[in-house]
């Protein structure tokens, strides 16, 4: 099998390169034979790395410790589902991944593609396919996945505890997800670029891509976000941390991006911003790479060097110089003939928007090289914590909110004061009387108070989208309430999707503010029999009770949860210790309310388990983080929902474009 | 063509606005973050600083009171990893060491003899670091395993 693989990874690199040249050279000749023949060598290459990761796989489920990769992160004790997700327990699994996911959407995006598009999709499946051969050149080359062990161990050294957890399961595949889907945009943007075929095209091609790769952003930054909270147990759920922003840098671009394209297609505006935007955001999913693998950034979450840096360093600054190279080359004919009117219009709070999310994007990124940058400068390595973050990103989540609520609501172009004062009344109105509720019900801390206000502002002005929508149905086709909702919805998915999506947020918001302003923390050590209390809540420490298997021991402690006297639920935190790698590990025990989460964390035991240490937070809201996230996933499958007028439209430019197969005019200048 | 200026200029005050609050939040929240080396040739500047240290745990110092949450240890350099440990070192000096004493923290779960941590807290003039966080490293084992 490890042969099997390491052939399967050769063979796909060489179809790589193959399916450049084909690409290339069937574009310029306009020969479509070679296209097609390019297209089933990146199929073909899809089928070999999908060799190689069952190859690795078998592997794994067999505990075939003559692998290194397997001795590393595998043991004969490790549960099965563990055995599976550590393929991306390690490196070159998870390049492995990453290469596999990218693979499978270039196959996709060549098959959507085989007629659509004829032009500049050569030499998108082109730039794919040269990204494919950047990883299949590291998984021959530098971190090979199928490395054998001179001598084999009788046992692995196991996946480490902290991954052995059903969150780390799910969150790296869908964080790999949205970040490699972001290469198709990109494929196409650099290829529109290349070709000069500047319209909307790209854009229109990718979309649904685009999409797809914020929907895994959303769901990986918070997939992760829920892991740091359930297994960490530190109580927060976000800590800043080098490898979080990697993460959370190219949403916030690609946010940026789904809402500037909108100013393109509708404006014919902003061509060079949007092109600039899927370039930083491809290379920002890179960027991320290299930071949390070259070590030169220091992260909790690593502290190993891995020799990778340069690498991606180097395939880093290659991107972004061939990019804004072409980006130059094509400056001209990107000029956009429209122009801005008036700040009281849709495209300038899109405008401004875009500048929030990238000031945001911006000051992240600054922070997260900020010890590097200071060491080359001044000599010293200065670090920013989380209050630069939170003291940076807090008021322009502030002006985003605002942004969020004026944007639908206002006309394209100009608005009038008459058109203002009848959208904004009822939405500024509730801001304001939630504002107050919220002062006289005691909160006094200005950021909360603003926060609510705007939240409850922009939920207004979503209401009053969808009424208008709904009255309109109504009246014009007479239908009940409820099922003009429904067709409004799924006639305009894209438009009331989004809303769902902004609903999403201001919820997730709302958590964010609450858990972060509000949070109470007890430390406190206990013996058996002894309570003592946290916020409106009484716990008592009943006891300790022990369990020992091959694989781990524990220690789990039991704790009466009461509340004005009435016993509310038994909570149990653990302490677990992993025999293997001799570490351990916390379970936190976690209630979760709409109003508060009760966490407790089992800090510290003596040595007869008399007396127990315990770390208890109690966190307003923060449920509210997770149903937003919910929300905006379920917006997001909204949004991308196949629409039926959509699907026409692209029947048709398929029949417009079918006699005409290859016709693009592949020279500088063209369009 | 006026309005476009106008509109510059509006776009120029959001740059300005997200400038200065990043310059102004670098100066407020920026923390050293030093070697224990580091800190030892700098020792007489950096008392009272808040900072962020790296180090590994000395063996046989931790003292751990899990009725008090009292945390206490000696810190020392991480040895270079380049460096062939069986080759003495030429020079027998004594490396620096700093003691740390963390209150009112559990003791993470990584911690242990010879892990590597930053702690984060203040240094006194007696060479004492009071802390108010030590991290652990997190082992992802995103490096090849040596072959035992």
């Amino acid at each position: 099998m490890p042969d099997l693989g390491r052939l399967a990874l050769a063979i796909a690199l060489l179809l790589a390169f193959y399916s450049i040249g084909a690409n290339v050279f069937g574009a310029r000749r306009r020969r479509p034979e070679f296209i097609a023949s390019a297209r089933h060598a990146l199929w073909a290459m899809c089928a070999m790395v999908t060799i190689a990761v069952v190859a690795l796989w078998t592997g794994l489920l067999s505990s075939d410790f003559s692998l290194e990769y397997v001795a590393s992160y595998s043991s004969t004790t490790l549960p099965t589902v563990y055995k599976f997700t550590a393929l991306w327990g390690g490196q070159q699994g998870s390049l492995l991944l990453w290469t596999w996911l990218l693979s499978i959407f270039t196959s996709v995006a060549a098959y959507q593609h085989r007629r659509r598009n004829p032009e500049i999709a050569p030499y998108a499946m082109a730039v794919l396919a040269g990204v494919a051969i950047f990883f299949l050149g590291m998984l021959n080359f530098v971190t090979r996945p199928f490395d054998l062990l001179p001598v084999i161990p009788a046992q692995g050294t196991d996946l480490n505890p902290l991954l052995q957890n059903y969150w780390m399961a799910i969150h790296p595949p869908s964080l790999y997800t949205g970040y490699v889907s972001a290469t198709v945009p990109f494929a196409f943007g650099a290829a529109a670029l290349m070709t000069g075929k500047l319209d909307d095209s790209w854009i229109r091609s990718t979309r649904r891509w685009a999409i797809f790769s914020w929907f895994f952003l959303t769901l990986g930054n918070l997939f992760g976000a829920r892991w740091a909270y359930e297994v960490l147990g530190w109580g927060g759920y976000w800590a800043w941390d080098p490898v979080e922003n990697a993460a959370f840098m190219p949403w916030l671009v690609m946010t940026a991006y789904l809402h500037s394209v909108m100013i393109q297609e509708r404006k014919d505006m902003l061509k060079v911003w949007n092109l600039a935007l899927i370039g930083l955001a491809f290379s920002l999913t890179i960027f991320g790479t290299f930071i949390t693998r070259s070590g030169v950034i220091s992260s909790v979450h690593s502290f190993t060097q891995s020799g990778l840096g340069p690498y991606f360093l180097s395939f880093l600054v290659l991107i972004v110089a061939a990019y804004t190279g072409l980006l130059i080359f094509r400056a001209r004919e990107l000029r956009s003939p429209a122009e801005f009117e008036s700040y009281l219009s849709r495209e300038a709070a899109f405008l401004f928007n875009n500048l929030m999310l990238i000031g945001i994007a911006f000051a992240v990124f600054w922070g997260t090289i900020f010890p590097v940058l200071s060491e080359a400068v001044r000599g010293v390595k200065i670090t920013v914590g989380p209050p630069f973050f939170n003291s940076v990103a807090g008021p322009l989540a502030l002006g985003l909110i605002f942004l969020m609520g004026v944007g639908p609501l206002i006309a394209w172009r100009r608005t009038t004061a008459s058109n203002l004062v009848k959208s904004f009344t009822a939405p500024a109105i509730t801001g304001v009387a939630t504002g107050v509720v919220a002062l006289a019900a005691g909160l006094r801390t200005w950021y909360v108070l603003t926060a609510f206000s705007l939240a409850a502002f922009v939920l207004g002005t979503v209401v009053v989208e969808f009424r208008r929508g709904v009255g309109a149905r109504r009246h014009m086709l007479a239908e009940p309430a409820p099922r003009a909702l429904v067709n409004l919805v799924a006639k305009n998915n894209r438009r009331y999707g989004g809303y769902i999506i902004h609903i999403g947020v201001i919820v997730a918001f709302v958590g964010i503010v609450g858990s972060s302003f509000f949070k109470t923390e007890v430390k406190k050590s206990v013996r058996e029999g002894q309570s003592f209390t946290v916020g409106a809540y009484q716990l008592r420490y009943l006891g300790l009770s022990e369990s020992d298997t091959a694989h781990m021991e524990s220690a789990t402690a039991r704790i009466e949860v009461s509340r004005n006297g009435r016993v509310v639920t038994e909570m149990a935190p653990a302490k677990l210790f992993y025999k293997r790698e001799q570490q351990p590990a916390t379970k936190v025990a976690i209630r979760s309310t709409p109003f508060a989460d009760l966490y407790i964390v089992l800090a510290g035991l003596d040595e007869n388990g008399n007396q127990a240490t315990f770390e208890v937070f109690l966190t307003p809201l923060v449920f509210w983080l997770w149903a937003g996230g919910l929300l905006m996933a379920i917006g997001t499958v909204v949004v991308m929902w196949p629409n039926v007028r959509e699907r026409a439209a692209i029947a048709a430019a398929v029949r417009r474009a079918a006699p005409v197969a290859i016709t693009g005019e592949p020279a500088p200048g063209g369009d | 063509m006026r309005f476009r200026l106008r509109f510059v200029i509006g776009t120029a005050l959001v740059v300005g606005a997200i400038v200065y609050l990043i310059t102004t939040a670098i100066r407020n929240t920026s923390e050293y973050y030093l070697t224990v080396d580091e800190v030892a040739a700098r020792q007489a500047q950096l008392v009272g600083q808040p900072l962020r240290v790296a180090g590994r745990v000395k063996s046989g110092t931790i003292a751990w009171d899990p009725a008090t949450l009292t945390l206490k240890f000696g810190i020392v350099p991480i040895p270079d990893p380049n460096v062939d440990p069986a080759v003495k070192p030429v020079s027998t000096a004594e490396p620096a060491a700093y003691a740390v004493t963390c209150i009112g923290e559990p003791k993470p779960d990584m911690f242990a003899n010879g892990r590597d941590v930053i702690v984060e807290g203040k240094l006194d003039a007696t060479g004492h670091i009071a802390a108010t966080q030590v991290l652990t490293s997190c082992p992802s084992k995103y490096k090849p395993a040596q072959a035992k």
